[in-house]
């Protein structure tokens, strides 16, 4: 828990992203995507029952009775209503048929381009990353992008990144400390945790920010779906 | 080789081409873990494309991959997942490039050249044709010509079935022609390419196989506990995941 709040800063992010699901058609999410898998599932009971979900197992609106800790796990190829392959899903992708997409970044800069690749320092590779898995190709054809980043920090959201793994849509970058949206090229404040202040976001993040209202707060029916859903806190393993 | 993170990986394929030391291999799929870094990890690869190569939040990144590409010993050619599908495509379609939709700035679209589009103006990105010697694939069922059912997502496995010059298939199970035959809609895998099919059960562990097993935490965790050569070696031998 969070100090004289009663939620987590998984919980939080979770509320806060799956609120922004309330009007999508349809939503992707890729490998590695934990936080992600619970805001659809939550948008899903909540806010948008009618929201087609999308991911990597091809199968359309999965029903999983219990969350996994992958997101490429079986359990979701389970009591979907129609599949498809992951290829024909990049299709859609590329299409321009995705409405909202979940990517991450290991560093994101002030235009919201993201490196999943590697660090370099004077030409030599220094740190290998994961790879982007689909981003470069999601990020600019997704309709609305979320990025999501369980780290707020200098070393995440740098002025320049130094590769470019994936740029595109940006619709909103959710952190354990505010959310960012993109005006004119640029990131800026959408909203700050009620549990932070603007000093301490501006002291972790590379690039300018100014003020913005407070991020609403979860309430205890979106917290004890969640906590129903998920007795094994499988939502904490981003932390 | 067949497919994605701990799901229905050829993962007993890839400890028997570590024991035989094999060398110089060039390995690819969209998204992996396991059998591409214990190939690093056994120095048995001189290249790895591949969109994502990385294990998920439970067990962190892949440490052998990592390290190997840090250190020189191994080229990542990093692809998107989609640039991974679409050279397969374009070998599976007999064509040398697959045209493919806008990657924005991304870096990997630096890798590839662009062309004119011949009935309009714009250009478009060209991802060559990759045409695999192999597809290893781990299946559910085969029978003796290879004909295989799969279970569950596909993954990249048809495409790669589709595009490699042949095929070799791990089965849980080698069943009788009949048993496949009473599933044909599901045997996405004809035996005509299939040069070799092995039965291994339990051949994709410590990932999981589809309604058979779930992958093991115990298993991974004891895998990336590895932490030399010689503990390696001695895993292998072992002959178990």
């Amino acid at each position: 828990m969070i100090e004289n709040r009663d939620y987590t800063h998984a919980e939080f992010m979770i509320v806060a992203m799956a609120r922004q699901l309330e009007d999508a058609q349809n939503v992707f999410m890729g490998v590695a995507s934990n936080l992600p898998f619970f805001a659809i599932w939550l948008a899903k009971r909540l806010y948008n029952p009618d929201l087609v979900w999308l991911n990597i197992s091809g199968r359309i609106n999965p029903e999983p009775s219990s969350p996994p800790k992958s997101t490429v796990h079986f359990q979701l190829a389970r009591e979907g209503s129609a599949s498809l392959t992951l290829a024909e899903i990049f299709d859609m992708a590329a299409r321009g048929e995705l409405d909202v997409s979940f990517l991450s970044g290991v560093q994101i800069d002030k235009y919201g381009n993201f490196n999943l690749s590697h660090i370099s320092e004077n030409g030599r590779l220094k740190v290998q990353f994961t790879g982007g898995a689909g981003s470069a190709l999601i990020c600019p054809n997704t309709r609305r992008v979320i990025i999501w980043r369980t780290r707020h920090d200098k070393r995440t959201f740098v002025d320049k990144c130094s590769k470019i793994t994936a740029s595109g849509n940006i619709y909103r970058v959710v952190t354990p400390k505010a959310v960012f949206r993109k005006e004119k090229l640029r990131l800026v404040l959408d909203s700050i945790h009620p549990f932070t202040t603007l000093k301490e976001v501006k002291e972790n993040t590379g690039f300018p920010v100014r003020s913005a209202p407070s991020t609403p707060e979860p309430t205890s029916e979106e917290l004890s779906l969640l906590r129903d859903f998920d007795r094994e806190n499988i939502r904490e393993i981003e932390f | 080789m067949g497919g994605l993170l701990l799901q229905r990986i050829p993962a007993a394929f890839a400890r028997e081409l570590a024991r035989q030391r094999k060398k110089h291999l060039k390995v690819m799929k969209t998204a992996a873990n396991y059998d591409f870094d214990l190939l690093c990890f056994a120095e048995c690869v001189d290249e790895v494309a591949a969109g994502f190569v990385s294990f998920e939040a439970e067990f962190g990144f892949a440490p052998n991959f990592r390290r190997s590409v840090e250190n020189g010993n191994v080229t990542f050619e990093e692809h998107s997942c989609y640039t991974v599908i679409s050279a397969l495509r374009a070998a599976a379609f007999g064509v040398p490039f697959m045209p493919v939709a806008n990657l924005g700035e991304s870096h990997i679209k630096d890798k590839f050249k662009r062309v004119s589009n011949p009935y309009g103006r714009e250009k478009v990105l060209a991802v060559p044709a990759i045409e695999p010697d192999w597809a290893v694939l781990h299946v559910q069922k085969a029978d003796e010509e290879g004909n295989a059912v799969i279970y569950g997502s596909h993954f990249e496995d048809v495409i790669m079935a589709r595009a490699a010059k042949k095929i070799v298939l791990t089965a849980e199970k080698i069943v009788l022609s009949q048993e496949i035959k009473d599933e044909a809609q599901l045997a996405v895998i004809p035996g005509f390419k299939v040069e070799a099919v092995v039965e291994v059960p339990n051949g994709a562990a410590p990932g999981s196989c589809y309604p058979y097993y779930d992958y093991s935490p115990e298993l991974v965790r004891r895998y990336l506990s590895l932490i030399d050569f010689e503990g390696l070696c001695q895993y292998l031998e072992h002959n178990n995941p």
